[in-house]
């Protein structure tokens, strides 16, 4: 046998005499909540261990994770939309309530959308896409030009003053002239423009240090969730 | 030695993340937590309501970011209950119900909350942005049942609603687009209300541009972000608890860029003489 198929048993092997040992302990209840508590520790050792290499493992997991998470998110969709506000309307009418016609009109669209499955019905979907696509331009042009656009000149364009809120008005509007430059493509960059767009390519890396910064803050965050929940609600350490 | 340095098996850094994490949470270290400016002015806006005021929570997160946006939530609804505000809670996200659920359930054990009187919860509702600006037209319509079927009207605290604008402060908790893409645009800027949010650290740099705006009155940015609320709130959660661990990795991954830059640029600076 190969190296990693004695990793992969001895890792399993290690993992239930742990929980067998939680267990009899007293650690961890022998009920639905233990066994709740011991699948979780489970997933999320099987996902981390794709930190050593790809293994069957982690394929399960990873596959339970995508199933679970449809499911449930199906389940979110169907019991108070579908049914709830849909099906319900039509079929659980209480005596003298009349049924809200109106609703015939989206269930046609989002049926009408399902016609992408048949190859005979397909262009049907182009009614429903059509109305979507001229709702959300309708509704979106506006409504960001009046958020992005408009709201954020404003801020930028504030009066300048000697003090630290005046300089950090200063920096922005320096960082925005120098990056608007920078994808200004009309202009050869050289020169003055040149310049003035090196300092938006200055703006543009720290602007994606900051992020990547918040990026790494926002992984390890996530790791420590689950280093938590090993180390308190599994293994009972802290 | 540096060509070493270079080739570093990648597991190697994983390991000492690891242990970089799991010794400061084992040993229970604690360090101190300054709130910023930004979280501050979350945590004024619930200050400043007065008891009874509604404040509508919006959860759209999922369980991919729970160790980053439960304490936030938490911290969140333990301050307003702790000021006797009504919370309306609602999920644009499917997943985020359950979430939303435990968080609520544990918050009125512990404040021995009355549901319906004290907080209701609206459950989720597809349509993303559609569904903001309907609640700003009609929340009856957006919402006209509970999670659990109850018709709205029928509930002591969400009867007298009737649209965005009679809820005194909206909280978005996010882990995707909602507070820029769906919350700015079409609630803040078209029914204006006062808004705070919390997010993931990934997506605090987007927002920091909202806040010079006016457009967004707080935010709590990630784990930092909820250990800060926790600080100013004076209840130390999971949050404060990973915060020490969060220093140590960063400090592990900081040591780990530098290292890797000097053997770069060293080994940049030899491979010539190598060659002659």
């Amino acid at each position: 046998m190969a190296r990693d198929t004695y990793v992969f048993l001895g890792f399993l092997l290690l993992f239930a005499v742990v929980n067998i040992g939680l267990v009899v302990s007293g650690l961890l209840s022998a009920d639905w909540t233990g066994l709740g508590v011991i699948t979780g520790a489970g997933m999320t050792l099987a996902l981390y261990s794709f930190l050593y290499k790809d293994n069957p493992l982690f394929k399960f997991a990873e596959h339970v994770f995508v199933g679970v998470a449809s499911a449930y998110i199906f389940g979110q969709y169907w019991y108070p939309t579908i049914y709830g506000e849909l099906i319900a309307e039509w079929t659980e009418l209480e005596a003298g309530e009349t049924a809200n016609w109106w609703l015939l009109a989206p269930t046609a669209l989002g049926l009408l959308m399902l016609t992408r499955f048949s190859l005979r019905f397909a262009w049907l979907s182009r009614y429903s896409f059509a109305f979507f696509v001229g709702l959300g331009a309708g509704l979106t042009i506006p409504r960001y030009i009046s958020s992005f656009i408009l709201a954020q000149i404003e801020p930028t364009l504030r009066p300048l003053s000697l003090s630290w809120d005046g300089f950090n008005l200063l920096v922005i509007l320096v960082g925005v002239i120098g990056v608007l430059v920078y994808f200004f493509f009309s202009v050869e960059h050289t020169g003055v423009a040149g310049r003035v767009s090196k300092v938006g390519i200055w703006f543009l890396m720290v602007s994606f240090g900051a992020s990547f910064g918040y990026t790494v803050m926002a992984r390890i965050s996530l790791l420590i969730g689950r280093v938590t929940f090993l180390l308190e609600d599994w293994l009972h350490l802290m | 030695m540096i060509q070493k340095l270079l080739d570093i098996d990648r597991r190697i850094i994983f390991v000492l993340v690891l242990v970089a994490v799991a010794t400061p949470l084992l040993m229970g270290t604690v360090l101190p937590i300054t709130p910023t400016k930004e979280v501050q002015a979350a945590y004024d806006e619930i200050e400043k309501r007065a008891a009874g005021d509604v404040v509508l929570v919006s959860f759209s997160y999922g369980a991919s970011t729970v160790p980053e946006m439960q304490p936030m939530a938490r911290a969140i609804l333990r301050h307003a209950f702790r000021r006797d505000l009504k919370i309306v809670a609602i999920c644009l996200w499917p997943e985020a119900t359950g979430l939303a659920q435990e968080v609520l359930e544990d918050m009125a054990a512990e404040f021995e909350l009355q549901y319906g009187v004290d907080y209701a919860f609206m459950g989720y509702k597809p349509g993303n942005f559609s569904v903001i600006l309907n609640m700003g037209q009609d929340f009856h319509s957006a919402f006209p049942q509970d999670h659990w079927g109850t018709k709205a009207d029928e509930l002591e605290l969400t009867r007298p609603l009737r649209s965005l604008k009679d809820f005194d402060l909206v909280f978005d908790l996010a882990a995707g687009d909602s507070i820029e893409f769906w919350w700015i645009p079409y609630g803040q800027e078209k029914f204006g209300f006062p808004f705070a949010a919390g997010c993931t650290a990934v997506m605090a740099p987007d927002l920091y541009p909202f806040l010079d705006s006016g457009q967004l009155n707080g935010l709590l940015g990630g784990l930092a972000g909820a250990a800060e609320y926790e600080t100013l709130i004076d209840h130390s959660g999971t949050a404060s608890k990973g915060m020490s661990a969060q220093s140590f990795a960063h400090l592990i991954i900081v040591a780990f860029v530098i290292i890797g830059n000097a053997a770069y640029f060293i080994s940049r600076r030899t491979r010539p003489e190598q060659r002659s």
